[in-house]
């Protein structure tokens, strides 16, 4: 062992990034960021209380209810009618729906989100404990009692994935095209620029389309995950989240000199997304600060609308659902656009 | 009859940033003629090519291929453009690379023109090869190969035998003047001075001009110098006597 040849190449290891002055940054700068929006993210959990309305339709037991109720902290009641209620609930601006009957109450929960939908059972639970006259039954708007978080992950894993690898693999093979001259030599063909994206684009699509089919059979047969909606609507939603994965990954890797810079997009790019599209934490439970962010993700549209589809089980022709999509278009003709005028760039 | 102008370039002109690459080039070439652009690195060289591959679009100056628009001249595949790098796809095979680049061009009959071109560049063996498994010599004929299928009328050629051995550069200038003999237009550029003593005409570059065009002979004359290196030298470094040999 040679101190003098260890400390040359550590020296020399510091050298290098000194004059990579952008990966320095981004080993400084992305662990703080990702850390304050982690902090934001968990740190502040918003909306605690839990809106119940009382069914004020169902029987006279229900005024009677609400004023047992009264106004503890940790629950806000509403009285309206019953499909009222329900409308909210579907919504997201209720939480649950009580509608006491002669049988006692019935407890109708949104249900599409296991952690949320636990957490206001229990707090529900505890406001009717010794308030009413029996036990309450409790049904789901969406999923059930067996409904786990798997079930209600799955769904948006499958575009978190596409998204993530295809991103990754398009920016690196784009890069690689630019880098080794074979752009430089298509450009001299009577290939188009636009011809070009939209064949990456078909190419990348069908890893994507692979990729999910895989994900949606694995999910389905092995880990037993329910799906509502139909799974042609997955691919429709993937199809357009894919389109956006790849130009933006081709117009990325006009950023980049070379591969590494290229990886260094991925917390950028990917980390956000990951914590502000719905992913993890619900949209609707993001602090006001970080909520205007989730607006300009693309996963977070594909998101909503994969769970409105495949665990609400909404039509793909339904509004909510048809404006997602929209959305997610409309990020796909700006990227792709993008990346068509990235190459101009380089190329005359 | 008339000549059939291949290249004819005229005041072109092109900056990138701080940089004047080119400041008002001129050069004509004619169809069936091999030119060699001879300069030092950083002379334009590459600049040009691209230019007239429709890579590059110039400031000011006009370039005519074949009397259209080189971005129209590529798009009727007039040109084939062998660049410096061997610019081929590592994971495909040689002829995977070849097949595509047909399709891109719109080649008809590829696997007869994809044969061709291979026994052309004597690869034919190795048609089955990864790319990323040849040697640097084989790639760079893979890549000539690639720029040849779809027949074209102008052959532009970014240092071809950088990294070629002797054998095989000799090899490659039987191509190309085959190539030539058929017609085709072939410019070439280079450093090695032996390579230049074959072409046709040479264009001497310097920061961006032409300093003085001619036959290897001519310009060995012109410098008053016992051969071409030292009139390349000579002239590029007395750019003010350069005036035009033509």
């Amino acid at each position: 062992m040679s101190g003098g040849r260890i400390r040359a190449v550590a020296r020399r290891i510091v050298a290098q990034f000194r004059h990579d002055r952008r990966s320095i940054a981004l080993l400084v700068v992305a662990p703080l960021v990702v850390l304050s929006l982690v902090g934001a993210l968990w740190g502040s959990t918003t909306q605690t209380t839990v809106r119940v309305v009382i069914a004020s339709d169902r029987g006279p037991a229900g005024a009677a209810l609400a004023s047992a109720i009264g106004s503890p902290s940790d629950i806000e009641v509403k009285i309206a009618t019953f499909d009222e209620g329900v409308a909210m609930l579907r919504d997201r601006t209720a939480d649950a729906v009580i509608s006491v009957g002669t049988g006692g109450p019935t407890v109708l929960l949104e249900g599409s989100d296991p952690l949320r939908t636990q957490s206001v059972a229990g707090t529900v639970q505890k406001a009717l404990l010794g308030r009413a006259q029996a036990a309450p039954s409790i049904e789901y708007l969406y999923g059930g009692p067996s409904y786990s978080l798997l079930d209600s992950l799955a769904p948006v894993l499958i575009a978190f994935f596409a998204f993530f690898f295809i991103f990754l693999l398009a920016t690196v093979s784009f890069l690689r095209e630019r880098t080794s001259g074979t752009l430089e030599r298509l450009m001299a063909t009577p290939l188009r620029r636009g011809e070009l994206v939209l064949g990456y684009l078909i190419g990348f699509g069908f890893f994507a389309l692979l990729q999910a089919t895989l994900i949606i059979a694995f999910t389905v047969l092995v880990l037993k995950v329910q799906y509502r909606g139909s799974v042609v609507s997955i691919f429709v939603v993937e199809a357009a989240l894919v389109i956006v994965a790849v130009s933006l990954g081709l117009l990325v890797s006009a950023f980049a000199r070379n591969e590494l810079q290229a990886v260094q997009f991925i917390p950028i790019v990917i980390l956000p997304q990951a914590f502000l599209s719905g992913l993890l934490v619900p949209v609707e439970q993001l602090s006001s600060l970080l909520r205007p962010l989730s607006v300009i993700f693309p996963l977070t549209y594909a998101n909503e609308a994969l769970r409105a589809v495949m665990v609400k089980g909404y039509a793909l022709g339904d509004p909510l659902v048809l404006r997602d999509i929209g959305v997610i278009a409309l990020f796909a003709v700006v990227t792709v656009v993008g990346a068509i005028a990235s190459i101009r760039r380089e190329v005359a | 009859m008339a000549d059939v102008w291949a290249v004819r370039a005229r005041g072109v002109r092109k900056r990138f940033g701080a940089v004047e690459a080119l400041r008002g080039l001129d050069l004509d070439v004619r169809a069936g003629e091999t030119v060699g652009l001879l300069g030092p690195n950083g002379s334009g060289k590459t600049t040009f090519i691209r230019a007239l591959a429709g890579l590059v679009r110039p400031d000011a100056g006009e370039i005519e291929v074949f009397g259209r628009s080189p971005r129209e001249a590529v798009g009727s595949g007039l040109i084939g453009y062998m660049t410096q790098a061997a610019a081929l796809y590592g994971e495909l095979s040689l002829e995977e690379n070849l097949r595509f680049f047909a399709q891109l061009q719109g080649v008809a009959e590829a696997d007869a023109r994809i044969e061709d071109a291979l026994r052309t560049v004597d690869l034919l063996d190795r048609r089955r090869s990864v790319v990323s498994t040849l040697s640097g010599g084989m790639r760079q004929r893979a890549s000539l190969a690639a720029a040849l299928l779809h027949r074209p009328r102008l052959l532009l050629l970014d240092e071809p035998t950088v990294g070629v051995d002797p054998a095989l550069r000799r090899d490659f200038w039987t191509h190309f003047r085959t190539l030539a003999d058929q017609g085709v237009a072939i410019l070439v550029s280079s450093h090695v001075m032996d390579e230049a003593s074959r072409c046709d005409r040479l264009g001497l570059i310097h920061g961006g001009v032409m300093l003085a065009t001619g036959s290897a002979a001519e310009l060995v004359a012109r410098a008053g110098t016992p051969d071409l290196e030292s009139a390349f030298l000579a002239l590029s470094e007395a750019p003010a006597t350069g005036a035009k040999l033509q």
